[in-house]
């Protein structure tokens, strides 16, 4: 079905030209393919019978404002708080260098609302996880594949994007900008009980918190008082450290309703082992850490309470902030004792997309931005500043000391995104997790998360 | 209608046997079946709900047979939504939390309600400030009175409960699983007290004093005159009371959000919390199989109710 005549989707009330429907008939101004067979809304509501989109449809096209001209103004958005001021200031420069083009920075607006209501921000720059992912399968994004900038990613990190969703093969989404995670060290408390090195296997991390532990120092500390950080951390890294997980999650999609004792992939046969591996390790942590949370386990690292801290780089930023003076270092968590198997998690903490269904107008402008923020200069400049990692190729390594443990590991593929992320917010992954560290019932959890994936399985096979 | 149609059509009507007028009386019923006036009122009402209640109620339930997320594609998918809803743990608890939590607060709210309205009928003094007094949580926004109230309840009621010795109290019933239902309860109910207490005093003061005067003059006890009296002819307030609050608290939101954000783990998530989830988890669809469920359980809910009211011989 075509989305021509329809008034809806070319409309965009910020822009400053005409509207005009981006279907397979209107020559594409920047070789960016926007048409495509998309059931859209509207033809739904043909499809139904029900006249309401006809109303409502022409009355809304007329809030389109102000003239045509050589200007067009486009929105960009980016809800990233930590960075928003710093987009601010790329935006500001863009809006300078030239003429024709005003970028509004919006950092607050709700995508799906905004998808909903069939008017998305011109380019978007945000987290991309498997919520936002849903936007790839439905269709809504832009194939951006036929961009130089598409070319000039590292393909390992491309493939990130597609372990959540795709669409038809298309390029919808670019990764900007790579956090990498691992185990956060203190510097100086290695020093203090005599670890020269950062362990590389799982016997040698052993060994490191029997150092600790000795030494009468917390080895790691773990907060399950707020449910996420289990599971980024501990979770996420002994997981990822021990089965792959994207091989995983397309094995459990394959399986579908089958998932059980009998299928070839499932929760109760691969996670059994990791999930063991982790409960293993509560000797080595704080007292009572039901009792901490995030911002706890932040104080307590930061005054140097625990030798080891699982969590990303979001977190060495608040520990900074609290003791700007603590030395720290990341190392990937080695899960195995097969050295050259140990990889990082990693997540798109940020990366660009353009809505499929687009003014031509609207498009060539919103490129012309992307242009701008994809210029290795510029993307590198922001991911060195922010401890992260460019994802193009042959970036500059991460020179940060903070998180520079993980260079080798990004740059040579070595990653893995969590085995939580992967988990729909429908299921309560989080919760089963802190219940699991509280109980150490390990079959409760994966026969949960089994019966919880089957369950899903019924409706998205269907 | 001219002027010359006019005295025939009266007395064809007069005499009931003109052919003509008969004629143009069926015409005028056929067209005109309730006077134009009525008409006027109730059509922008009838398109007003169409539009804003039915429409998408029933764009809704079309969207339950399909995998829609609210854009981009989708495709029908059957029952399979209705299917996985019926097996789900979370919405199953959450029927489960919302109809006990409907039915204890109903009980509570109607019961304070109406030993409040008796007692602020009474010759008491400032009845005028007190009944004003105790309509004010209806006024407050429900999400301020649960943010209140989750300090008073996680802060200061532990205090208290610590200096009077009063363990069960003495931790916050909203960080435990097995108890936060029960502040729920309470916040839910201390709202909406006054809304009941309006319909209660309205009842009371619609009671004859007569009746009370003859049975105070027969001797009948203050007990019995509640029983005998008082409540009969409360009873047909108290059915629109019970409707209306038992209405409301199943669509519970504001004050779960608020109190417990439908913590602990998922103890006190409310059915209509979880319909809402769907739209930002991409399971939008689901979820309006959820609602479309929960239409027809809301639905029961009300025709029971209906016919408790006609047998009893109230009417609404």
């Amino acid at each position: 079905m075509q989305r021509d005549n329809d008034p809806r989707s070319g409309r965009n009330h910020r822009t400053a030209a005409p509207t005009a429907p981006v279907g397979p008939g209107v020559p594409e101004p920047s070789g960016v393919s926007g048409g495509g067979p998309v059931l859209s809304r509207r033809s739904m509501m043909k499809a139904v019978g029900l006249g309401a989109a006809a109303i409502a449809g022409p009355g809304l096209v007329a809030g389109c404002s102000s003239s045509g001209g050589s200007t067009t103004k486009i929105v960009f958005e980016e809800t990233k708080p930590e960075v928003v001021p710093y987009f601010n200031n790329l935006v500001a420069k863009f809006n300078a260098s030239q003429s024709h083009v005003v970028v509004t920075h919006d950092f607050t607006t709700n995508l799906i609302a905004a998808f909903v209501r069939g008017n998305p921000p011109a380019i978007d720059c945000d987290n991309y996880n498997l919520t936002t992912s849903i936007f790839v399968a439905r269709g809504v994004l832009a194939d951006l594949a036929s961009l130089p900038q598409a070319k000039l990613i590292d393909p390992n990190i491309q493939a990130l994007v597609t372990q959540y969703a795709s669409f038809h093969g298309e390029t919808s989404v670019l990764p900007y900008s790579v956090a990498a995670c691992g185990v956060i060290y203190n510097v100086d408390l290695f020093d203090k009980v005599g670890v020269s090195s950062v362990p590389t296997t799982w016997t040698e991390f052993l060994a490191v918190c029997e150092k600790f532990k000795s030494a009468g120092i917390t080895p790691v500390y773990q907060t399950y008082g707020d449910t996420w950080t289990t599971q980024q951390g501990l979770f996420d890294y002994m997981v990822g450290g021990m089965i792959d997980v994207a091989a995983f999650y397309q094995g459990l999609a394959r399986e579908g309703t089958n998932l059980g004792p009998n299928s070839s992939v499932s929760f109760e046969k691969d996670f059994t082992a990791p999930c063991k591996q982790m409960l293993s390790l509560a000797p080595y942590f704080n007292v009572n850490p039901i009792a901490e949370n995030y911002a706890k386990g932040n104080q307590a690292f930061a005054s140097s309470q625990a030798g080891m801290y699982m969590q990303g780089p979001w977190a060495v930023g608040q520990v900074i902030a609290i003791n700007p003076k603590l030395k720290m270092g990341t190392f990937p968590l080695p899960a195995t004792d097969d050295a050259s198997q140990t990889k990082c998690r990693v997540n798109l903490d940020l990366a660009i997309w353009l809505p499929r269904s687009q003014a031509p107008a609207q498009r060539t402008a919103a490129v012309q931005f992307l242009d701008y923020l994809m210029q290795p200069s510029i993307l590198n400049a922001y991911n060195q500043a922010n401890l992260a990692f460019s994802p193009l190729k042959n970036a500059p390594p991460q020179t940060s000391p903070l998180v520079s443990g993980l260079n080798q590991y990004v740059r040579s593929g070595r990653f893995y995104q969590g085995a939580g992320t992967y988990v729909p917010l429908t299921i309560p992954v989080g919760n089963f997790i802190q219940e699991m560290m509280l109980t150490g019932n390990v079959s409760g959890f994966t026969s949960s998360m089994d019966g919880a994936f089957r369950r899903l399985a019924v409706r998205t096979s269907a | 209608m001219t002027a010359t149609a006019l005295p025939s059509q009266h007395t064809a009507t007069r005499s009931r046997g003109g052919a003509f007028g008969n004629a143009l009386g069926k015409l005028k019923k056929l067209f005109f079946p309730v006077a134009p006036t009525y008409l006027f009122m109730i059509i922008p009402a009838i398109v007003l709900f169409t539009f804003f209640i039915i429409y998408p109620m029933v764009q809704g339930m079309f969207w339950s047979f399909t995998n829609y997320v609210g854009y981009g594609t989708w495709h029908f998918i059957g029952l399979a939504n209705y299917q996985a809803a019926f097996s789900d743990p979370t919405i199953r608890d959450s029927y489960g939390f919302t109809l006990l939590f409907a039915v204890v607060a109903c009980i509570l709210t109607n019961a304070v309600a109406m030993s409040l309205a008796i007692a602020l009928n009474a010759k008491i003094r400032w009845r005028a400030g007190f009944r004003t007094i105790f309509f004010i949580p209806m006024v407050l926004s429900g999400l301020v009175v649960s943010y209140i109230f989750t300090f008073i309840i996680g802060t200061s009621i532990p205090i208290i409960a610590g200096v009077i010795h009063f363990a069960p109290l003495e931790s916050d019933i909203l960080a435990n699983q097995h108890t936060a239902w029960l502040g729920i309860v309470f916040v839910a109910s201390w709202v909406a007290i006054p809304g009941a207490l309006i319909i209660f005093l309205a009842g009371l003061v619609s009671i004859p004093s007569e009746v009370y005067e003859a049975a105070s003059i027969d001797g009948a006890s203050a007990w019995k005159q509640f029983q005998k009296m008082t409540f009969p002819l409360l009873f047909p307030f108290f059915i629109i009371n019970t409707i209306l609050t038992f209405k409301s608290f199943l669509n519970v939101y504001d004050i779960c959000v608020g109190l417990t954000g439908g913590g602990p783990g998922t103890a006190t998530t409310s059915v209509a919390q979880t319909i809402f989830s769907g739209f930002f988890s991409g399971d939008y669809a689901y979820q309006m199989a959820n609602a479309v469920i929960f239409f027809i359980i809301t639905l029961f809910f009300a025709l029971f109710q209906l016919s408790v009211i006609r047998r009893r011989g109230g009417s609404l």
